[in-house]
């Protein structure tokens, strides 16, 4: 039966929530984060694998380059100090030599030019250690080295005192006090001044040792990174390779158990109506129907189950049209009415064998949509149907066509909903429902025939005709199934189109 | 006697170069250029000796080597310090220090240290620069200069509370 009202279209069952909530939140293929099913994340886990790999990856990599340079810099500021601080101190030692060499030389001639000559250079020599440990002092971090330059200042004025007296004595001509001068009072701290040297070379060694052991740490610290990275990198490529193959593999698999069902499935749906009609033939052949009613219930009988074989065999090639993508689809100007009546005409049979109730709600002043008449009619068909194999003990369908608030790409839209109070269907199930050859395992233990096809192929209709096609539903409340139509602000009738 | 005459001239022009001072000939023909002091002869001693002013006689004594040590607290050891013949210094040090010749200032010094008489041997130094820097590096050092070869290294001191500079000042030397 089949009512044309305008009532509220209402669910009494899902609570009353805007259509846009509903929609938002069920809608195949959207939703929150939250609700996003785990076969989601196993589908699409190698993809999720690879970006890990990557993510890490980089980041390692990044550390391990960070290290690189630093070992880098390291190393140039270390050769630079160390450069550097052994020209210093040899510097100092050559110039400390060179200041006692000079007085040393003015002992071995009378001449005075010649001892006037020494002395210069043996003052020359003093000035440029004495530039050499404020150099060093200006230079020197740690207390230790503070100390010693300080100490090594020190004793160097202490020495540059005796040197003082010594060049005096020999320029005056007493080499013999400037030799007792020297042996007293200018070896010794002169010694001093070399022990001082020592320690300060001393310390260069163990800063340039220090500095060796942290590059070397740093070094090896690097490395080990690096093979860590290369070891996650080559671990992650596998794991991914594998994951990769498992999920083609398991698709593939997936895919030819439903295929596998398909067969068995539409094997079924076509025995049994040509059980039915060999039954009749049989009976008819045999001479068992004698009557004229008799015959005509007979033929009936054959005519409905031969209806029910070409459906089944004209959704199977329309199916396999749509996916070899060479459907003629007539695209005109349709009114919804027309579309809407058709289909229901089409399903009357079936909706009066089965004592369901269709409430029929159509907008006043639907614009006219763009489709195909025959693929829109059968899409509908399709739903309907559904909404009849899977209303459960409910008989009750209500069909309403409304034009949408929405927009579809900036186009108005009509919206033709289908809904039931049947079985309904689960969450984790919702996204799968327009693949071709699924069947919800519910519905396979309920018995409910079919072949998998009637939901992928009225979407491929839907999307071929400028729209789409969207399911709501909460498990044993009902579901509600919505055509998508753009409307028709200025189109030619009669245009021929591949799709 | 004619003869003997030109004999004597032609003598004398022979030794004039070894007696007249160095440049003096140069510099009657071409007279350089006069720096400021360079015609003072300046007494100079190390930085270190705390002497000022010394009279005429008590310069005498230290260059003919009569005195051997500074006065005290100073003490020390008096070094005289000679530029080498034919400077013009050396000439006019000669000349008016010690009045004597260049034979008779050797011939002084070798008696002198022979005899003990005399202390110690002036040291020798071949330029105005040298007499500088030895006179830098011996604290008991007292030598001359021209004044404009005087730098900071050494003091210059007094000669009768007169400096170079100063009215009166009797120690003078050709230009070179």
């Amino acid at each position: 039966m089949i009512r044309d009202t305008s009532f509220t279209f209402r669910s009494a069952r899902l609570g009353t929530v805007s259509k846009k909530e509903t929609i938002q939140k069920w809608t195949t293929g959207a939703g929150s984060w939250a609700n996003v099913p785990w076969s989601v994340f196993s589908r699409y886990s190698s993809a999720l694998l690879l970006l890990l790999v990557f993510c890490t990856v980089t980041v390692v990599g990044l550390f391990a380059i960070r290290d690189l340079r630093r070992a880098d810099l390291e190393e140039q500021n270390m050769f630079t100090r160390s450069v550097l601080s052994l020209h210093r101190i040899a510097a100092l030692q050559y110039q400390t030599q060179e200041t006692r060499r000079s007085t040393l030389y003015a002992l071995s001639t009378a001449d005075s030019n010649l001892h006037v000559k020494y002395a210069d250079q043996s003052r020359e020599a003093d000035h440029l250690v004495s530039e050499g440990i404020a150099a060093y002092l200006a230079n020197a971090r740690t207390p230790n080295e503070i100390d010693i330059g300080r100490r090594l200042q020190r004793d160097w004025s202490a020495y540059l005192s005796v040197r003082d007296e010594v060049l005096a004595s020999i320029l005056e001509g007493s080499t013999k006090e400037a030799v007792d001068l020297d042996l007293t009072g200018g070896v010794q701290s002169f010694d001093r001044v070399r022990h001082d040297l020592a320690e300060i070379e001393r310390v260069y060694d163990q800063q340039a040792s220090q500095q060796l052991a942290s590059v070397d740490a740093i070094s090896r610290r690097t490395i080990l990174r690096v093979a860590g990275v290369l070891a996650i990198t080559l671990a992650a490529t596998i794991a991914s390779v594998w994951a990769i193959q498992r999920s083609r593999m398991s698709g593939a698999i997936q895919l030819a158990k439903l295929q596998m069902e398909f067969v068995a499935s539409v094997s079924h749906e076509l025995r049994t109506p040509l059980a039915v009609i060999s039954s009749a033939a049989d009976n008819i052949a045999d001479g068992v129907v004698k009557g004229k009613d008799e015959l005509r219930k007979y033929g009936a009988a054959i005519q409905n189950q031969s209806r029910q074989m070409t459906e089944l065999i004209d959704q199977i090639l329309l199916f396999a049209a749509t996916r070899n993508q060479r459907n003629h689809f007539v695209m005109r100007a349709l009114p919804v009415s027309e579309i809407l009546h058709s289909a229901l005409q089409q399903t009357s049979g079936l909706a009066k064998a089965s004592g369901f109730c269709v409430e029929l709600e159509i907008a006043p002043g639907l614009p006219l949509i763009r489709g195909d008449a025959s693929a829109l009619v059968r899409c509908l068909q399709n739903m309907i149907v559904n909404a009849v194999k899977y209303s459960g003990k409910s008989r009750w369908i209500g069909v309403r066509a409304f034009l949408s608030d929405t927009e579809l790409h900036g186009q108005r839209e009509i919206q033709i909903a289908v809904r039931d109070r049947g079985m309904g269907i689960a969450r984790l199930e919702l996204p799968r429902i327009f693949e071709p050859f699924y069947r919800s395992p519910a519905v396979v233990a309920e018995q409910i025939h079919g072949t998998g096809l009637g939901l992928s192929l009225s979407k491929s209709i839907a999307e071929a005709m400028g729209g789409r096609l969207t399911a709501v539903s909460e498990l044993g409340a009902g579901s509600v199934f919505t055509l998508h139509l753009p409307v028709v602000e200025d189109f030619q009738t009669n245009t021929d189109e591949h799709l | 006697m004619r003869l003997s005459c030109c004999l004597c001239i032609l003598v004398a022009l022979a030794l004039l170069p070894g007696v007249l001072p160095r440049g003096t000939l140069e510099s009657a023909a071409y007279p350089p250029e006069e720096k400021p002091g360079e015609r003072n002869l300046a007494i100079v001693v190390n930085l270190n000796n705390p002497v000022e002013n010394l009279s005429t006689p008590e310069l005498r004594r230290i260059f003919l080597g009569e005195r051997g040590h500074w006065p005290n607290p100073y003490g020390r050891r008096i070094t005289l310090v000679m530029l080498e013949p034919g400077w013009p210094e050396r000439a006019a040090v000669l000349s008016i220090i010690y009045q004597m010749s260049e034979t008779e200032f050797n011939n002084y010094f070798l008696h002198g240290l022979f005899t003990g008489e005399v202390f110690v041997s002036p040291k020798t130094l071949a330029s105005p620069e040298g007499v500088r820097k030895f006179i830098f590096n011996v604290p008991g050092a007292i030598g001359y200069l021209r004044e404009s070869d005087v730098d900071k290294t050494v003091k210059v001191i007094r000669i009768d509370e007169r400096l170079p500079d100063d009215k009166g000042y009797k120690f003078h030397v050709p230009l070179r």
